[in-house]
């Protein structure tokens, strides 16, 4: 998959004919380039930005597969170029993305980055793709206020907000489970989001948050301790919002405490996807969540996606491989829009907001206020479905926009 | 009060696991005068293997003997090839640099080999199950923990105190020629000392997967506690390792009760305080690797 790249874009070349002795070094690829026909041929070149070591290491390798299997779904070509990819591992590691960013966009000079699993490492590189006016997809990492205070016109979200999932469970949660709720999330940016969401939402339809846990972040450990306090609480209901480890360990020592079946236990849906429940067993059985996904949507591009996925990685589809999916068919549509030519961001970024299409998760386009999709959230319950845990979709509440300001949490 | 008592046995069992696998550290740089920073990954590694083990066999008790046997066997063979090149008072950097070149390797390989999913693996069916302890039911798989690490500590401290087999093995570190000396196998001796080291921290890999999991990642998570356990404990002996393991598991538990914003935080406080009132540690070995 590291391929090396050897296209030059048009902005490239104008830079290097300034004149530098960077431009002098950088001579014979450049010329080669020219050979082919100039700035705006040649093959495209994105770089994957994305954890391929660590917990989140699953949640790179879905992306990467499915990007990679819509790209040859099309013939890896777009705007009439050849796409390429160059995939560097940002760990958890704000620190290692920034240096892999830099390494990615100023030596391999690549027309535009997709990625970005945890909000942490997007907020630290919000500033230098801003400053740099470099295209940024970003394929999972929901943070807010990448839609909001600290939006930038170069930074487009193909996955979520934060707000979305746990925004659209607290209503819910009030009228149909319970009026008091713990909530339980890790303690960083969107362990944050997730409370604010929550609580907004759960307190607007007359319930009251009682506890909130804040959980050591990256590394939660045994989660025992938290599970004493969740039981005392006297609330009706926990909300949590875990991924990957982390999930697995909260939803089992949950049970292995004797609160599953006897506290109810709501979540953004991250924390019972396909990739942990294996793992999590009957401990999450009835978990019930909010997702813009689930791998039992009934229709024909769910099907469709879930059985070419399966065919070509022996494996069964998660929400990430969703997000990666469509993060290529966004790209490869922005691309043909603007034929190829990546020369000009601003162009590129014009295309956005008309993109839209029926996605595995369902209708899907570009909100051009939040950056951020427009689509619809599920909510799911964690069921037994013909010898293996998926979540059953019980309700579609619609079509879900982020604000794009802080008014609803 | 009840609620303390509680959290108590959570730092009780949390405490065992980083005992079993401080105690593995402490007894290889103790013994051998080795840091050896590969200790997380052969934690990872048995549990991984014990995964494989009760997946075939459906036996959790088989795995919790094969895995650390099967770790162990690779340990002599890394002993041998590698790690004796690099025995001396002198030599410690080195030896990090080699142990935890290994690490990355194994946690590559496993990761190759396992994937990149969680993977749990269920308590084994006679331990599952509760017992009420204050209205929370608390998990037999656990409170077995407890008495697990409590007796394994004390076959341990015995083996080494009380056996002709703990006798050279202490001599062996104090001065090597010497027991060489006396007709003693000293290479023997370290290749199982880093054998059975080694094996502990498998061991623990299979006991702790039903209570942390196995995810790629978790040998460094581990790798950190283990080695702030064995600095605050003192380095290099089972008491301290013991001693250590109790105040930094219930460090770790009783910060996550009370103060869970400030837990991780509450854990290198606690051994920087310690450090300072005793620079070797609680139970330290006065002067060793000096």
């Amino acid at each position: 998959m590291n391929q090396k790249k050897s296209g030059v874009s048009r902005r490239d070349f104008l830079k290097l004919a300034g004149g530098t002795a960077a431009a002098m070094l950088a001579a014979p690829s450049l010329s080669a380039c020219q050979a082919l026909g100039g700035g705006t041929s040649g093959p495209i070149t994105i770089g994957l930005l994305l954890p391929y070591s660590d917990i989140y290491a699953v949640l790179g390798e879905s992306i990467t597969d499915a990007i990679t299997m819509y790209f040859d779904e099309i013939g890896n070509e777009a705007g009439g170029r050849e796409v390429q990819f160059i995939q560097e591992d940002t760990e958890i590691a704000p620190d290692v993305a920034q240096q892999k960013a830099i390494k990615l966009v100023e030596q391999d000079e690549v027309d535009l980055v997709a990625g970005i699993v945890s909000s942490g490492v997007l907020m630290n590189l919000r500033d230098y793709f801003h400053d740099n006016q470099k295209l940024l997809i970003v394929a999972n990492a929901g943070a807010n206020p990448i839609s909001r205070d600290l939006k930038s016109p170069y930074i487009w979200r193909t996955s979520f907000t934060n707000w979305m999932a746990p925004y659209s469970m607290g209503g819910w949660a009030a009228e149909n489970v319970g009026t008091s709720a713990a909530i339980s999330v890790p303690d960083y940016a969107a362990g944050e989001n997730n409370i604010t969401g929550f609580t907004q939402s759960f307190e607007e339809a007359g319930g009251e948050v009682i506890l909130v846990q804040r959980t050591p972040f990256p590394n939660m450990g045994d989660p025992a301790p938290f599970m004493a306090e969740l039981a005392d609480s006297g609330a009706d209901l926990v909300y949590s919002f875990y991924s990957g480890g982390a999930a697995v360990t909260f939803v089992q020592a949950y049970s292995d405490f004797g609160l599953h079946g006897q506290l109810p236990l709501l979540a953004a849906g991250f924390m019972v996807e396909e990739d942990v429940l294996p793992a999590q067993g009957e401990a999450a059985l009835g978990v019930r969540s909010t997702l813009h996904w689930s791998y039992l949507l009934d229709t024909p591009e769910n099907n469709e996606f879930k059985q070419a996925f399966r065919e070509r990685y022996e494996r069964d589809a998660d929400v990430f491989a969703v997000q990666g999916y469509d993060t290529g068919r966004v790209i490869a549509e922005m691309l043909d829009a603007v034929e190829g030519d990546t020369s000009d961001v601003q162009a590129m970024i014009d295309v956005l907001p008309d993109i839209s299409f029926a996605s595995p998760r369902g209708p899907f386009s570009l909100d051009a206020n939040s950056q951020a999709p427009r689509q619809n959230e599920y909510l799911r319950e964690v069921q037994m479905v013909e010898g293996e845990l998926h979540n059953v979709v019980i309700e579609n509440f619609g079509e879900i926009v982020d604000p794009g300001d802080n008014s609803q949490g | 009060m009840e609620n303390f008592i509680i959290q108590f046995l959570n730092g009780l069992v949390f405490s065992m696991l980083l005992f079993i696998m401080a105690g593995g550290l402490s007894i290889i740089f103790g013994q051998m005068n080795v840091i050896n920073l590969s200790h997380g990954a052969f934690y990872l590694l048995g549990g991984y293997v014990g995964l494989t083990m009760v997946r075939q066999m459906g036996n959790f008790w088989l795995a919790l003997l094969i895995a650390p046997l099967l770790v162990a066997i690779l340990a002599v063979v890394i002993e041998h090839f590698l790690l004796r090149r690099l025995y001396g008072a002198h030599r410690h950097l080195e030896q990090v640099l080699l142990t935890f070149g290994l690490a990355l390797i194994f946690s590559d390989l496993i990761q190759w080999n396992w994937g990149a999913y969680v993977q749990s693996v269920p308590p084994p069916e006679l331990l599952s199950g509760h017992v009420p302890v204050f209205g929370l039911d608390f998990p037999i798989y656990r409170l077995s923990l407890i008495v697990f690490g409590v007796v394994l500590a004390a076959v341990l401290w015995l083996i080494l105190e009380r056996t002709r087999i703990g006798a050279i093995v202490r001599a062996g570190v104090s001065d090597a020629q010497l027991v060489s000396g006396l007709g003693i196998n000293i290479h023997l001796v370290f290749a199982g000392v880093f054998a059975v080291g080694t094996a502990l921290a498998a061991l623990a890999g299979v006991i702790g997967a039903p209570v942390t999991t196995l995810y790629p990642g978790l040998d460094f998570e581990i790798l950190i506690l283990t080695v702030v356990v064995v600095v605050v404990g003192g380095l290099g002996t089972l008491k301290g390792a013991f001693a250590g393991a109790l105040v930094i598991g219930m460090a770790d538990t009783l910060g996550k009760a009370y103060i869970s914003e400030f837990s991780l935080f509450l854990i290198f406080a606690v051994m920087a305080i310690i450090l300072l009132l005793r620079p070797s540690g609680l139970f330290g070995l006065e002067g060793i690797g000096t």
